[in-house]
């Protein structure tokens, strides 16, 4: 290198870290960076947590809306915006993405890619957020392929295919940037394909690793899949992992196996469907798995955050993760080693009857889905979906969302065929019993409810909770609300018009607390009036 | 793998022809069938009943349709839906393939025609109108009242099976969206009327006068959401079986072309 280069790239660094670049030792201190969100769940341990408390349990009541974002496209939005250096990065459904100027709310660019006709999806065409390294971000794209996009701008850096959409496959999931690799899932059990994640060089796009949750023949677990139905397998990735920098391992949860209600084609336990999984950030290596649902017959991916804790645990300090189930469990594991911990149920439960010692659940017959239909609680959303969940250090409690109530799982034996729904059958609702929901706060070193705050519909939004003493949520008739986070109660609520079905996010901007969250197909920042 | 060419080859064949097709080509295949069984059940048992024997949708499971009877009838009310009632259009969010798939299912129910109503149409009609009170509540066509649904076109919207039971036992199976909303005041006044709205703040009713209310949980003792029917109970022991099946014939016979 010569010198006018080398001079050359020092003044390019310079100028790099003066934008403020994300590089990964911002990525491992981002909970103290309150000017900023640099990631899915705010720091690698998926809190969702953020210390600021200008605007706290006093002065909520006043907030209002700074700016609004009307992005103009319809879907689901379930994002969560990215912060950094007066941008906000939002992704949006059908592969859309804006970047946002966070004095004003206005468009700085947008970017856009036609999502395949033939594409089949379970869930309409949703996308979770980005990811950031460097002056990069980085989606999925709905046709299952990732892209790196140049923030200032906007322009496609490179893209890269996961797998062929055609056989089923798609991606809703935010990636997680971990030692200059992006980690992403992918989903599509839902038509017999055979999941995995991957991690990908963030400069190159190259595959650097990718791991199997439905093991082949010969590797261990396979063993679990009668016959060749592990080539169906499913065990899908679809929500974003969490990352423990000191023991280097990334966890991540699994979905359902396929077919999703018809065990009969696939006997035994299914490893790694319904798991949470921890893998060797460098090499993307086994280390521990736990099954939450051996042989799930009712459709309970194991997908929600996993959120890493420290914490007592029957008077012992312990690593945890803790984990909200679809199945309607709460769990605590040990993060070290994958050792059981406790499960305590958190919304009615009739199929199952408390755990082994190991944390295996003891079935109550009789809850196969049949022809004829089988009453199960939960039904098959849940529980506790894939919504994001927060942890308040300043509580102490966990915070996730349930959907209460029951189904009627159909189950029949259906042929295969590829890029066509694999459901083994149906589900209905209960005549006369809607589902409801509830958000609630649980003490994540015994499972203790704190308080229930009731929802009328299922929940559709994420939570986030902040330093102010405050929770906030969002609601399927369009509340968005602040909640006091030590007792649940209402403190200031809008009506915004749409779906709230995205988590929000909070920063610090000029000197004032923000608060961001998508609302129908728009994005709102809230703060106190100047 | 020879289910693999044949897919391959149908594909074509529905790419090329599309809806032009007469005929479904995956007639009597066997694991087509059963794969548009299994999509039916996933995305239309809630309203047609999971073995298609019909409930808030119309039967499908007696080998005759309004829509008509070959194939290509049945594919273009899957696909383009029923503007106006509650049946979706699946063109857009299945492919031809899936439709023509499920059309097969539905082709494999033997032709038993329409189940009969053994009662008088026109004398059904003159008690809607008359001693039934019905009319009151019920529209058909641009006559009647509004605070139950409009059953301009319910003989083809329904199974004879939910008419009588909307009749007899109406909580059994309210028509979507429907729900009562009770409030009670501070001062201890209840008000109750259909539901519009509600939501974890507040709820928007609508009371037997048509008249329309507004409340804030927080400024009432409370609200509640009942998935009960406002119809009159009893119809069982006011109407003779007579009148119950006179009734009903008028009902299947409300497909709505008349009185337009
Ligand atoms: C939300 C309820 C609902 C769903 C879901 C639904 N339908 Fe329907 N369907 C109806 C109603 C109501 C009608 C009658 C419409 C009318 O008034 O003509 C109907 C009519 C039909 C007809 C015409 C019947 C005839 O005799 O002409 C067919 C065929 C049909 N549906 C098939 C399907 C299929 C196949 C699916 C799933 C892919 C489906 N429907 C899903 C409610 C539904
Ligand atoms: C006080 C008003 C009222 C009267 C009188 C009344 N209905 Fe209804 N009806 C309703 C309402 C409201 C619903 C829908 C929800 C419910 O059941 O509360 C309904 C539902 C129905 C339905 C089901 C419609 C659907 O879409 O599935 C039928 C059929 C029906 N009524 C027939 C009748 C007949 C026949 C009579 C007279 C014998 C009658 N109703 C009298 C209010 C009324």
């Amino acid at each position: 290198m010569n010198r006018q280069v080398w001079l050359a790239s020092i003044l390019l660094a310079c100028a790099a870290a003066a934008l403020g670049q994300v590089d990964s030792e911002a990525l491992a201190n981002s909970q103290q960076d309150d000017e900023s969100w640099l990631m899915y769940g705010r720091n690698y341990s998926a809190w969702r947590y953020s210390p600021l408390d200008e605007i706290d349990t006093e002065n909520v009541g006043r907030i209002a809306p700074a700016w609004i974002f009307q992005t103009g496209e319809s879907g689901k939005f379930q994002t969560t915006p990215l912060v950094r250096d007066g941008v906000m990065y939002v992704t949006g459904p059908s592969n859309h993405a804006w970047a946002l100027d966070l004095k004003t709310g206005r468009e700085l660019w947008h970017y856009s890619e036609p999502v395949p006709g033939d594409l089949p999806l379970c869930c309409g065409k949703p996308n979770r957020g980005f990811a950031i390294l460097g002056n990069r971000l980085f989606k999925v794209n709905m046709q299952a392929t990732l892209v790196a996009l140049d923030a200032t701008t906007g322009d496609v850096v490179w893209e890269v295919e996961s797998a062929d959409y055609r056989k089923g496959y798609s991606n809703t999931v935010a990636p997680l940037v971990v030692n200059g690799m992006v980690v992403v899932g992918i989903a599509g059990a839902e038509f017999g394909t055979r999941d995995f994640i991957d991690a990908y060089d963030a400069e190159t796009g190259e595959r650097r690793w990718r791991f199997w949750t439905v093991p082949g023949p010969g590797e261990p677990g396979n063993e679990t899949w009668g016959g060749d139905s592990w080539k169906r397998g499913g065990a899908s990735t679809w929500i974003t992992g969490s990352y423990d920098p000191e023991l280097n391992l990334i966890y991540w949860g699994t979905g359902n196996p396929g077919p999703d209600l018809d065990g009969a084609p696939r006997p035994g336990d299914n490893l790694y469907s319904d798991s949470m999984l921890a893998l060797d950030a460098d090499t993307g290596e086994l280390r521990w798995y736990f099954q939450f649902t051996p042989h799930d017959v009712h459709d309970w991916d194991s997908v929600a955050d996993p959120v890493l804790i420290d914490v007592e645990v029957d008077g012992q300090p312990r690593k945890a993760l803790v984990h909200a189930n679809r199945n309607g469990h709460f769990y605590a594991l040990d993060r070290t080693s994958g050792e059981f911990l406790f499960a305590r149920a958190y919304t009615e439960v009739n199929w199952a009857d408390g755990m082994t010692s190991a944390g295996r659940p003891i079935l109550i017959p009789g809850h196969e889905p049949t022809d004829e239909g089988t009453l199960t609680c939960p039904g098959m959303g849940g529980g506790h979906n894939w919504h994001a969940t927060s942890y308040s250090p300043q509580t102490g409690l966990y915070y996730f969302n349930s959907g209460d109530g029951c189904q009627i799982y159909h189950g029949a034996t259906q042929d295969f065929v590829e890029g066509e729904y694999y459901l083994g059958s149906a589900m209905e609702n209960v005549t006369g019993e809607p589902r409801e929901g509830s958000i609630l706060a649980v003490d994540p070193g015994t499972g203790d409810r704190r308080w229930r705050f009731a929802l009328v519909s299922p929940p559709t939004s994420g939570l986030l909770s902040t330093g102010g003493g405050l929770l906030f949520a969002g609601t399927a008739e369009g509340y968005f609300v602040a909640l006091d986070a030590a007792r649940g109660k209402p403190l200031w609520r809008l009506q915004t018009g749409g779906p709230v079905r995205a988590p929000a996010i909070t920063y610090r901007f000029e000197g004032r607390q923000y608060v961001a969250t998508a609302a129908g197909s728009a994005i709102i920042a809230f703060a106190l009036p100047r | 793998m020879r289910w693999r060419v044949l897919t391959l080859f149908v594909s074509l064949a529905v790419a090329a022809a599309g809806q032009e097709l007469e005929r479904s080509p995956f007639h009597g295949d066997e694991a087509s069938i059963g794969a548009g069984k299994a999509s039916f059940r996933l995305r239309c048992s809630a309203c047609h009943g999971i073995h298609a024997e019909g409930g808030k949708g119309p039967p499908l499971n007696r080998g005759e349709f309004s829509a008509g009877n070959r194939d290509a009838d049945i594919y273009r009310v899957i696909a383009q839906g029923v503007p106006g009632t509650e049946m979706p259009a699946y063109g857009t969010r299945s492919t031809e393939e899936n439709i023509w798939r499920i059309v097969s299912f539905l082709r494999t129910f033997e032709a038993v025609g329409d189940e009969r109503v053994d009662g008088d149409a026109e004398r059904g009609e003159a008690l809607f109108w008359g001693a039934g009170g019905c009319g009151g509540c019920h529209k058909v066509g641009r006559r009647g009242g509004s605070y139950g649904p409009d059953l301009t076109r319910i003989g083809r919207s329904r199974s004879v099976q939910h008419l009588r039971e909307a009749l007899l036992d109406p909580d059994e199976d309210l028509p979507a969206g429907y729900f009562v909303v009770k409030v009670v005041t501070r001062d201890g006044k209840t008000i109750s009327g259909i539901g519009s709205g509600i939501d974890d703040f507040s709820a928007q009713l609508r009371d037997v006068s048509g008249k329309l209310h507004s409340f804030l949980r927080e400024d009432v003792e409370s609200i509640e959401r009942e998935f009960k029917s406002v119809m009159p109970s009893g119809y069982g022991e006011s109407l003779s079986d007579q009148q119950q099946r006179d009734l009903l014939a008028y009902m299947q016979a409300l497909r709505g072309e008349e009185s337009r």
